[in-house]
């Protein structure tokens, strides 16, 4: 990940997509009817998790209890001969012995390993049995000898020279993780050693973030069933899609004859754990499948939830230099990871004109679950970027906000820059982090509320504390769909793609653009997203949904209505006679559709319903149907595809992030029990342009919620004598309930400065990434001290406060 | 063929030979001239009422109310969360007050009037209309959970506070943070089926 310098555009590989304001009939109205809200409201909305079928098979676990372990022998007699056990898959078994499946940043994971790194790892065994209990009961009547070998829990401990191995089956040499993005652990932009020769003050400090995890509402389960050579599966996952590729590799099923239901997703926040995670399962259970020649559903169970973590699980060391008057010369950073990492760097080189930017990642394999994104990748640079901010503030008594205008840009280079390619690739001249911090700051009350640190107690004995932070919007856009669209003959409209659902009521929106594109009124468009069409859309498959899928949506929407309009005036030559168009002697450019209906652009009053033009009354004959359904039809169809490719991957060179996000929050602090209430936030959010401001909302509010819960209580907690989870239930990992965040505004900017459609930008991931630092500054404004460990708990706050 | 009674099976009084044709005319008879229960009931058989109907299932002692309603009668709306108790996405009616089926054991439910979220869908109870408007959902796999708690709360408090509402929802967990918009589908519901009630007094 070399940093871009602040390129021409060489060519512009991304379409530039200008918003309009004011003259959309649906898109950016509130009001529209969710297409999944009675569904889901009513409890008729199926996930995999409720889908049982005949002769299900249920596939279940062995798991480690030791946080390093291998299996010395395993004896699987006596669980199967326990009525009920259909198959027994073990780790030994030749069509698994050795098999291993591609995850992130180049790593493998066998597929059923013989041994384990953390504490509550699935391997050695699965078990197939005819209900949930009997394989439970199988389970426990395996015999297993275990070799157990030391741990480690602490990055740094993992590092230290002569450490025991926490993965010798990995890497028989060291515990440190090979970087595979980048050629050398140090990211470099600019000088920071001239940096800091120009810095007025420089101040180091520590921040850390512990591991915690997805607990994502649906524990994540799917089926596989054999008909014969073709396969069905069902699937609770972020790519449906995917999965073909995967029963091609493995069983040389063509993916034709892969067929792939995506129910809906009891939440589907964490990435790419996920990702390869549940396709070792689903493998497995398709191999039990064909083994006993019945449909396999494979369970994780909630404690099986509590496996993967988050990648922001570090520990960083900043060095920052800066001017008298908020200029930030130099930031250089030292961070430790669990497990994985992401460059905690990359948000100075993308959104701030901080020129000298070094920093060393660290990748330590501790005997912890595998940790991945979940909800965004962008958690350790929203990290490192609020902490350097906050601190920096601080040390100059300086409005946190004034320091972050001052220092907003892009590659090292000033604001003005972004104003030029701004003016050259035809954007407005609109300056998002002001519009967002003026928007916020009315709404928290900033300039009547903001205090000195430690200076304001209340009547309630509680120390009140303010904060702010700001980021840039990342979700712009990236990857590629597909879908169709075909209007049936009641003039009704079917999207025409397979994708699972994640994000905020995605598929109305894509309904609401069809209807926009096309003239139709938004309940006559559906789309029915989980049924195979073998056309995939994005799900997000790079953090990315609306600002490609948008997109194909908008181009296969005009190619349906260019294809209608043809119809609606064109005369069908049929072999004993000719079919008149709905519109004799007109051309498509006289007409256009609203509301459904098709009229003469010249006088309105002639017009048609959709459903009238392209219904087949003429094509009737035999029966007395009012319909002439498929024999008997006089046109082709009216069905239209289309495909779109947005960007490379996230951000390439000479694109820049325009829009900006700015967060506020209030709390109070209590110095006698450390508790850290939340009594306001406010969410700014720049889009671009809202389509559905419900939907836009959704992920402020939603991903206050979670970003708060991780702020003050999300946390794994291991025991260091046994390197055991102790807290993997939802009893004990606490994320937020409702009575935890007071009231959140949100307030929507809507600039027109994304790439996306319409001049948008993604939301979906933002808000909860910057939101898991929001309290940070809060609780320093309140008591005066850093607590820049999160969760930050009642104790750390006593420790700060001299009280523990 | 023609359908005639004489077609039908036909029960035979296993103590005197007289000949019924429905069976429960049997039962009647055996109980009451014979002085014995005859098809004593077995262990596991509980009967119970689920949205106004009459449900006999043959539980396993381990089978959680969840189990039953979900995986035997295929009543999906309860869904599996925690596993704990800890989520209320399990919640139904239960004689009047919102349970936890998933800490509920079937075989104490005999003889119980539950109501779930598909019933409360099936009498077109405000509630779904307002969590629709207000986008109460997102991946929507706690909404069922929230539904049933607020319904059971109406029941019993037709015209709740905000605080009211927080306090009775505040035990339902969802991931995707749709909190803030609960207590506003529920006041709204309120004030519908208040109004209702007022049509129907009035009239």
């Amino acid at each position: 990940m070399m940093p871009e310098r602040f390129n021409e555009m060489p060519s512009n590989p991304m379409e530039r997509d200008k918003y309009i304001p004011d003259t959309f009939r649906i898109l950016g109205k509130r009001g529209t009817r969710r297409i999944d809200g009675f569904r889901k409201a009513s409890g008729t909305a199926v996930y995999t998790r409720d889908i049982i079928l005949p002769g299900m098979l249920y596939a279940k676990w062995l798991t480690c209890p030791y946080p390093n372990a291998k299996i010395i022998s395993l004896d699987t007699q006596r669980a199967e001969e326990l009525p009920g056990v259909r198959a027994i898959l073990r780790y030994d078994d030749p069509e698994v012995y050795g098999r291993r499946i591609p995850t992130l940043q180049g790593g493998e994971e066998d597929i059923l390993a013989g041994y384990a790194y953390f504490q509550g790892q699935q391997v050695g065994a699965v078990v197939a049995a005819d209900t949930e209990e009997i394989a439970d009961e199988a389970l426990k009547l395996l015999r297993v000898t275990w070799e157990k070998r030391p741990f480690i829990l602490e990055a740094r401990e993992a590092l230290e020279p002569g450490a025991p191995l926490t993965r010798p089956e990995w890497r028989p040499k060291s515990n440190l993780m090979p970087l595979f993005f980048q050629p050398t652990d140090t990211f470099r932009f600019g000088d920071v050693e001239k940096g800091f020769k120009e810095a007025d003050r420089i101040i180091e400090f520590k921040a850390r973030r512990r591991y915690h995890g997805c607990s994502d509402a649906e524990p994540v389960s799917g089926i596989t069933r054999w008909e014969g050579e073709c396969a069905e599966l069902w699937l609770h996952h972020q790519h449906p899609y995917e999965h073909k590729w995967m029963m091609n590799m493995w069983f040389g099923s063509p993916m034709s004859k892969v067929k792939i239901n995506a129910p809906y997703n009891g939440a589907m926040f964490g990435g790419w754990n996920w990702i390869d995670y549940s396709m070792v399962p689903q493998y497995v259970s398709a191999l039990l499948a064909k083994r006993t020649r019945k449909p396999v559903k494979w369970i994780f169970d909630r404690r099986d939830d509590f496996t993967f973590g988050s990648l922001d699980a570090m520990e960083s060391e900043f060095k920052v230099g800066f001017k008298e008057d908020g200029t930030i010369t130099a930031v250089k950073i030292k961070t430790y990871f669990e497990n994985l990492s992401f460059e905690a760097g990359l948000h100075f080189v993308e959104n701030t004109k901080i020129p000298n930017v070094e920093s060393q990642t660290l990748v330590a394999q501790v005997n912890k679950g595998p940790v991945h994104a979940i909800r965004c990748e962008q958690l350790p640079p929203a990290f490192a970027a609020i902490h350097v901010f906050n601190h920096v503030a601080a040390e100059l008594e300086m409005d946190p906000i004034q320091l972050a205008l001052k220092n907003d840009g892009a590659e090292g280079e000033d604001i003005v820059k972004l104003e030029d390619f701004k003016r050259k690739h035809g954007f407005p001249l609109r300056d998002s982090l002001r519009e967002c911090v003026e928007a916020g700051k009315k709404a928290i009350g900033w300039d009547e509320k903001w205090h000195a640190p430690g200076a304001h107690k209340l009547p309630n004995g509680k120390m009140h504390g303010m904060s702010f932070i700001w980021d840039h919007e990342w979700d712009d856009n990236r990857g590629a769909g597909a879908a169709g669209l075909m209007i049936q003959q009641d003039g009704s409209v079917s999207i025409i793609a397979l994708r699972s659902d994640v994000g905020v009521n995605a598929e109305s929106t894509y309904c609401q653009i069809v209807a926009e594109e096309l003239g139709m009124r938004p309940e006559d468009v559906f789309l029915r997203q989980q049924d195979d069409v073998h056309l995939p859309l994005m799900t997000p498959d790079g953090s990315c949904n609306l600002t490609t899928n948008g997109y194909v949506m908008k181009k296969v929407a005009k190619r349906a209505k260019k294809k209608l309009l043809e119809l609606a005036t064109t005369t069908v030559h049929m072999i004993e006679r000719d079919v008149p168009p709905a519109f004799p002697d007109m051309n498509p450019e006289d007409l256009d559709i609203k509301d459904s209906i098709i009229y003469v652009k010249k006088d309105p009053s002639i017009k048609k319903t959709v459903a009238e033009v392209v219904k087949d009354v003429k094509g009737s004959f035999m029966q007395k149907h009012e319909y002439g359904a498929i024999q008997n039809t006089t046109h082709e169809p009216i069905y239209a595809w289309a495909w779109h490719r947005q960007g490379r991957l996230g951000k390439e060179p000479g694109r820049q992030r325009l829009c900006r996000q700015a967060h506020f929050c209030e709390v109070e602090v209590d110095p006698e029990t450390g508790e850290v209430e939340v009594t306001k936030v406010v969410n700014v959010n720049d889009v671009g342009k809202a389509m559905s401001p419900e939907t836009v909302e959704g992920q402020q509010y939603g991903g206050t919620y979670m970003g708060i819960g991780r702020n003050r209580s999300e946390e794994y907690i291991w025991d260091p004598k046994t390197g055991v989870l102790l807290n993997g239930n939802l009893v004990d990992y606490k994320f937020a309930s409702m009575r935890d965040v007071g009231p959140i505004e949100t307030v929507i900017v809507e600039t027109s400065l994304g790439l996306g459609p319409y001049g948008s930008v993604g939301i979906g991931e933002d808000v909860a990434t910057d939101t898991t630092n929001l309290l940070q500054g809060a609780v320093y404004n309140a008591i005066g001290k850093w607590v820049d460990d999160g969760p930050i708990t009642p104790k750390k706050v006593l420790e700060a406060l001299g009280k523990a | 063929m023609k359908d005639s009674p004489n077609d039908k099976s036909r029960y035979l009084c296993p103590y005197c030979a007289r000949v019924f044709d429905a069976l429960e005319d049997l039962k009647t008879h055996v109980f009451a001239e014979h002085k014995d229960e005859p098809l004593r009931r077995p262990e596991g058989l509980i009967r119970l009422k689920i949205n106004g109907e009459v449900h006999e299932v043959q539980v396993e002692p381990n089978w959680t109310l969840y189990q039953l309603i979900h995986d035997e009668l295929g009543l999906t709306g309860a869904k599996m969360f925690c596993d704990r108790g800890a989520c209320g996405s399990c919640t139904v009616i239960m004689e009047g007050r919102p349970i936890l089926s998933c800490m509920t054991l079937a075989i104490e439910c005999d003889g119980m009037e539950i109501e779930t979220v598909e019933g409360i869908a099936a009498k077109e109870h405000p509630l779904i209309e307002s969590y629709v408007k207000h986008h109460c959902m997102q991946c929507g796999y706690c909404t069922p959970g929230f539904v049933v708690t607020a319904k059971a709360l109406l029941d019993r408090n037709p015209d709740p506070s905000e605080e009211e509402v927080k306090d009775a929802l505040a035990g339902n967990l969802c991931r995707c943070g749709t909190y803030p918009q609960h207590p506003k589908a529920v006041l709204e519901a309120a004030q519908v089926l208040n109004a209702r009630r007022e049509v129907k007094n009035d009239a």
